[in-house]
């Protein structure tokens, strides 16, 4: 007999076993989901207000802060312009993450429901990168208008010799490399952890469409 | 109209619940993580259950929501309490109606389909449910003819463990 029959035989008869009642189910309905994407939600949720609070913070609290984006943006419209264009796109990333998860079906076919979970993650990892490159750009920019444009700093930065400058220069980018770094491994493993499975499931399916 | 809701979702599942406990069979391997996914499914079924329509079966609506609960939803249960095996409980139970080589075979045979992949258990189980390769290849999201290649190369993977 083949080995799927003989299977097919006893897996007929398994059905009748492990009845859950009526009264079973009832409490299974309120308990809570660990699914991957209701973990993705909450952490799409938190990337989200996480950003939008190291972006707004400083700029709420800390008076000192003001002052100096007013010194370094003395145009007014640039800032106006930035913050708006900045908001804006954070309102577009929480629309594209809203449409992604009303995409998320459990109905569809078990491919196109995981290609749909990758595409919502995939906006997420866009909307960190955005994120990291606005925060390095500041950086950079807030770098530049701090030698030239603010008084102080631009005689301090006169007196040191370029052997000096070239150190400076070097840790900064130092450090801004460990830091990206340390956020690119968070990331791999916070994600690399949670769709493990999902990820190996998928290149299966693909695998099977390449044959 | 919620309560009316759930009294008929869970008449329902109560009818079909082997299709669920099937699924976590072929997908776990002890009774913690067994209920952990029965109840992931469950969760998930009702979730989706408002938006399914009578005019497709609840069993076919089911093997969709449970197959894909147990293939990309679902995260293994960090409660890995080692318990005892199914099978290992099974079998001692069956000694009683089946001779000793089909007992023997049939248990090669579950530990071989273990250990098959996520993907490939999901063929065993839809071929299992006679399922034809359109509902396969439907699930799935695969071509019917991938299907049917890939669940040859299964039967045949079987075939040499039985027979080796």
């Amino acid at each position: 007999m083949d080995g799927l029959d003989l299977l097919k035989k006893d897996w007929d008869k398994e059905s009748s076993k492990k009845k859950l009642s009526v009264k079973d189910i009832y409490p299974m309905l309120h308990k809570k989901s660990s699914s991957i994407v209701k973990i993705l939600f909450y952490i799409s949720l938190a990337e989200l207000v996480f950003w939008v609070l190291v972006n707004s913070l400083p700029y709420f609290t800390s008076d000192s802060y003001n002052e100096r984006l007013d010194l370094v943006f003395q145009n007014d419209y640039i800032l106006t312009g930035l913050t708006i264009t900045s908001y804006a796109i954070i309102l577009l990333f929480v629309y594209l993450l809203y449409k992604s998860y009303k995409s998320i079906s459990i109905t569809d076919s078990a491919k196109n429901l995981m290609e749909s979970i990758l595409k919502t993650r995939k906006i997420i990892k866009y909307y960190v990168l955005y994120n990291l490159i606005a925060a390095g750009l500041s950086l950079i920019i807030g770098f530049y208008y701090a030698l030239h444009n603010t008084p102080n700093t631009a005689i301090d930065f006169s007196n040191i010799s370029d052997k000096k400058m070239a150190l400076i220069i070097f840790v900064i980018t130092l450090i801004t490399a460990i830091f990206v770094l340390v956020i690119w491994l968070f990331y791999k493993l916070i994600y690399g952890l949670l769709l493990k499975r999902l990820n190996r499931n998928y290149k299966e399916l693909k695998k099977l469409e390449m044959d | 109209m919620t309560k009316e809701l759930e009294h008929s979702f869970v008449e329902l599942l109560e009818k079909h619940q082997n299709i669920v406990h099937k699924v976590c069979r072929l997908y776990t391997n002890n009774y913690d993580a067994h209920n952990d996914l029965f109840q992931e499914i469950t969760i998930q079924l009702w979730k989706a259950y408002p938006k399914f329509r009578g005019d497709a079966k609840f069993s076919t609506w089911m093997y969709r929501v449970g197959l894909n609960t147990a293939i990309t939803l679902y995260r293994k249960s960090k409660r890995s309490i080692k318990t005892q095996d199914f099978q290992g409980v099974e079998f001692k139970i069956k000694a009683e109606y089946y001779d000793d080589t089909e007992e023997e075979q049939l248990k090669v045979l579950y530990k071989a389909v273990h250990q098959l992949n996520d993907i490939e258990k999901a063929l065993v189980f839809l071929y299992l449910e006679d399922k034809d390769y359109r509902e396969i290849s439907e699930t799935l999201g695969i071509t019917q003819v991938n299907a049917r290649v890939k669940m040859n190369r299964i039967k045949t993977k079987l075939r040499t463990i039985l027979n080796p």
